[in-house]
């Protein structure tokens, strides 16, 4: 099975060239099973301060994995560069660093590649001072300036990949790729606002639309400072849902039955949250961050439902990690990048939001909210104690109306009632990095939490 | 721990030489050549339940200076074709001579290194962990000769109870053994979380000071920050920032500390800069560029790898020790805070605040260890924790084992500390 690729043929050549020396080396080697990954990218960042352009770097790069599994041992070693040079250094470390293990490659039989859209373009050169500009002038308008685009570090690229089995199965792609990251200075020595934006269709970039996302939420900061706590309504903004469904998103990776969290977490109805929360992790959506024909380990590439409406459905896996804890293979292999050995883990775990509420309505749901903008500290979510603790910024909203800036809030309780109290999603998903990879989430109510002012 | 003087340059030397002459003699340049970085690294993976991984990344970057920006063009390979490719973008083709074949590069761990990191991992709680070995060796080639980048090898250690990087030291540090078994220990029993709100006294022991004045003082000195105007101590040189006389140095030369290096990736050779004399503000942490804005001398442009424009940051804070013994000074409480491991420290420039997450300590009452900690956090105003710092200082200077891996706009660096123990007046409970 071999995917359809567009490769560009000087690019795309080398990559052939370097996965069929690694072949060539394997072979002679008598490796029983060996997997090959090769891949190239090229990348542009674009620096805009004041306006004015102040920094670009373009970085090609590429590099070389090897897993092997051979006579009961085995290895993975990754090199630099796609020469022979290269080659040789995974082939030869790959074997050499091989310990007793078992086989991790999945057999042939389940590899495939599902049929993925085309990606975007890589824009023009250009367009990253345009959109920074475009930008900069949409954010003066929208605060009657006072907010300014300090600075845009935009990042475009491309990137192309193969995957070659020793049993002949190949697969491979192209893609490109762009995001942003803008620092906006809020009012006179108020501080500075970073947000990272991800591009899904540079040709579509909509600099009104994104300066109203950003800077609506960071306007929202010069307001006079009102503390509060009890029991309230709590909106969560996407990037702080976003946040806190990472730091959850352990409970959706494939682990020992011993030490499995998740039971302990459900209601008598076999809930783990309220209905309007629906979790999928999905590589072949193509306004996401990670797109792709197959895993990291050449398994077709798929939409794994994981939370169906609050109820657990499946869960992401590796090859390896799904043999060992009984799951079904659904190509839950991610490799961050050449140098990391295939495990298991999101591409794009995201929240379903065909059912969601446009965001104003949601803000319009509850009398008194405290409005969280965003987080302050990494989210805790004690899996095995059901607790969370998130500490965050956020507004207090009357009736819609703002009554004050919450500099640092905190908010803790049990994590199974907090979910289970999501009373709704909203509409407007984004994309936000976290530690456990890029997460997409809309704004998130929930009912009646402990707020601590 | 090794001495960087009995380290070999990555490349031949003579090679090396041919190319900075070719760099001094490049034609038609508009922009000017600023630098060449060529780089070597390799990681050696250790999991348990997995095999050995093993990953060798060499690359090269050149960086040229137009008059009101910069451009740097970086690619994998540190081959003669690749580097005269880079150095002769802007420039007349530079013929690079083929480098010379030389000894294996001596970056590989001792040999035994992976049956310790097993050993390491069999006494993991629940036998779960990532040990990673982490070399690297770097030149900078400059018009004016090249420079040897050399850092100790380093090793990091994940575990499943530990968000992130559970530890960083060099490779070889006498005390790793002991920094392991800690970090091993099974939490506290039925430990105590302190209400919300509540504002006591915390005394940062056993080397946590180091990751509060890391958040505090060194992030907010970086030349980026203070060039750009966003940092709160910006414009601050010369004032006292705190009541307790200490003198706060940044010191790449300390080689058992992880950010130790003997030259910065823009081949400034390392020297220490003192950043509180006295608790004095006195100094900023700058690459070539800020060096320039904020008119004082570079020294701490730093790449997280070939592939990123160096930028500046810290390499390894120290406190000199202070008179007060750590005991006296914690028996002196009647009732506050001792912190023996923090897991985090944020600061939001929006509000200033920064936010520490306490990871082990214990409530003092009337100078006892009353009980455990739970984990929770610590919050306060920048300037007011600084100034909120009590004079009397420890005299037990320790190294941070915890918190070196430092993460600046998504990049990864390793840093280090050696701070006594510090006392802060005034911390409200999260």
């Amino acid at each position: 099975v071999t995917s359809a690729t567009r490769t560009d043929a000087d690019l795309g050549g080398r990559l052939d060239g370097a996965v069929a020396d690694c072949g060539r080396r394997l072979d002679a080697a008598s490796t029983e099973r060996w997997e090959v990954f090769a891949k190239a990218s090229v990348s542009r960042e674009t620096e805009v301060v004041d306006g004015r352009l102040r920094r670009t770097l373009q970085v090609e790069e590429s590099g070389i994995a090897v897993r092997v599994a051979n006579a009961g041992r085995a290895g993975f070693a990754a090199a630099s560069g796609l020469d022979r040079s290269a080659a040789r250094a995974a082939v030869g470390n790959a074997l050499a660093g091989a310990v007793p293990a078992d086989d991790p490659m999945p057999p042939e039989r389940l590899l495939g590649a599902a049929p993925v859209p085309d990606g975007p373009s890589l824009p023009a050169r250009g367009w990253a001072q345009h959109v920074s500009g475009e930008l900069a002038m949409a954010l003066g308008s929208i605060s009657d300036h006072r907010l300014r685009l300090d600075r845009a570090v935009v990042q475009e690229g491309r990137y192309a990949w193969r995957l070659v089995t020793a049993e002949g199965w190949s697969a491979g792609d192209e893609r490109a790729v762009a995001s942003a990251l803008v620092d906006i200075v809020v009012g006179d020595g108020a501080g500075l606002w970073r947000e990272w934006i991800h591009v899904a269709d540079p040709e579509r970039f909509d600099a009104e639309i994104v300066a109203a996302r950003v800077g609506d939420r960071a306007l929202l900061t010069r307001h006079r400072v009102t503390t509060d706590q009890g029991l309230h309504d709590v909106l969560l903004h996407p990037e702080v849902a976003a946040q806190l469904l990472a730091a959850l998103s352990p409970l959706f990776l494939a682990t020992r039955a011993d030490r499995d969290p998740l039971p302990g977490l459900l209601d008598g109805d076999g809930l783990l949250a309220a209905f309007p929360l629906s979790l999928v992790d999905d590589r072949t959506d193509p306004a996401a961050p990670l797109v792709g024909p197959c895993d990291g380990e050449g398994l077709p590439a798929r939409r794994t439902l994981l939370l169906d409406e609050g109820a657990p459905r499946h869960r992401v896996a590796s090859y390896a990690d799904a043999r060992r804890f009984d799951e079904v293979p659904r190509g839950g292999a991610l490799r961050v990048s050449y140098r990391d050995r295939p495990t298991t883990g999101f591409a794009n775990l995201r929240v379903l939001t065909d059912d969601g509420m446009p965001a104003h309505e949601l803000l319009g749901a509850s009398d008194r909210t405290l409005y969280l903008l965003r987080p302050l500290a990494p989210v805790v979510c004690d899996l095995a104690s059901d607790s969370y603790r998130l500490v965050a910024s956020g507004v207090w909203l009357d009736r819609q109306r703002i009554r004050g800036w919450h500099p640092v809030v905190e908010l803790t309780g049990g994590l199974g009632i907090l979910l289970r109290r999501i009373e709704a999603v909203g509409t407007d998903l984004g994309w936000y990095q976290t530690a456990h990879g890029v997460v997409g989430s809309p704004s998130v109510l929930v009912r009646r939490q402990p707020v601590v002012g | 721990v090794q001495s960087p003087s009995a380290v070999q340059p990555p490349f031949d030397p003579v090679w090396l030489d041919q190319l900075a002459d070719g760099c001094r003699r490049l034609r038609g340049s508009h922009p000017r050549f600023e630098d060449l970085y060529l780089e070597r690294r390799l990681e050696i993976r250790v999991e348990s339940g997995s095999e050995l991984a093993s990953v060798s990344s060499d690359g090269a970057a050149a960086r040229w200076r137009f008059p009101s920006r910069w451009t740097m063009h970086a690619s994998t390979g540190v081959c003669a074709d690749a580097v005269a490719a880079l150095v002769s973008r802007y420039a007349d083709r530079l013929e690079v001579p083929p480098s010379a074949p030389l000894p294996r590069l001596d970056l590989d761990p001792p040999r035994g290194w992976a049956d310790w990191a097993r050993e390491i991992i069999a006494r993991a709680p629940g036998k779960r962990a990532v040990i990673r070995y982490l070399a690297r060796r770097a030149v900078v080639v400059r018009r004016d000769g090249w420079h040897h980048a050399v850092s100790p090898p380093l090793v990091r250690l994940e575990t499943a109870r530990h968000a992130g990087p559970a530890l960083l030291s060099v490779w070889g540090h006498e005390r790793l053994g002991r920094w392991i078994r800690a970090l091993f220990e099974p939490p506290p029993s039925r430990p105590w979380s302190p209400p919300a709100g509540l504002t006591v006294p915390v005394l940062f022991t056993e080397g946590t000071a180091g990751a509060v004045l890391h958040e505090l003082v060194a992030h907010l000195v970086e030349g980026d920050l203070v060039a750009s105007g966003q940092s709160p101590l910006g414009g601050l040189g010369g004032a006292a920032l705190t009541d307790a006389a200490i003198d706060l140095m940044d010191d790449p030369g300390r080689v058992d500390l992880p950010g130790a290096f003997t030259c910065d990736d823009e081949g400034v050779p390392a020297a220490a800069v003192a950043l509180l004399r006295g608790g004095r503000l006195c100094g900023v942490l700058c690459d070539r560029e800020t060096a320039e804005i904020c008119g004082t001398r570079p020294g701490r442009g730093r790449r997280a790898d070939w592939r990123y424009a160096p930028a500046p940051r810290l390499s390894n804070l120290v406190v000199p020790a202070g008179r007060e013994d750590p005991r006296d000074m914690e028996s002196g409480l009647t009732h506050g805070l001792v912190v023996t491991r923090l897991a985090g420290a944020t600061i939001d420039p929006i509000s200033g605040r920064t936010v520490l997450r306490v990871e082990q300590g214990f409530e003092v009452r009337h100078g006892r260890r009353h009980r455990s900690l739970d984990t929770f956090e610590l919050t306060g105003g920048v300037t007011e924790i600084l100034a909120g710092i009590d004079p009397a200082v420890g005299n037990d200077p320790t190294p941070d084992w915890r918190l070196g891996w430092c993460v600046k706009g998504g990049l990864p660096l390793p840093t280090g500390s050696e701070v006594p123990t510090v006392l802060v007046r005034r911390l409200e409970v999260l």
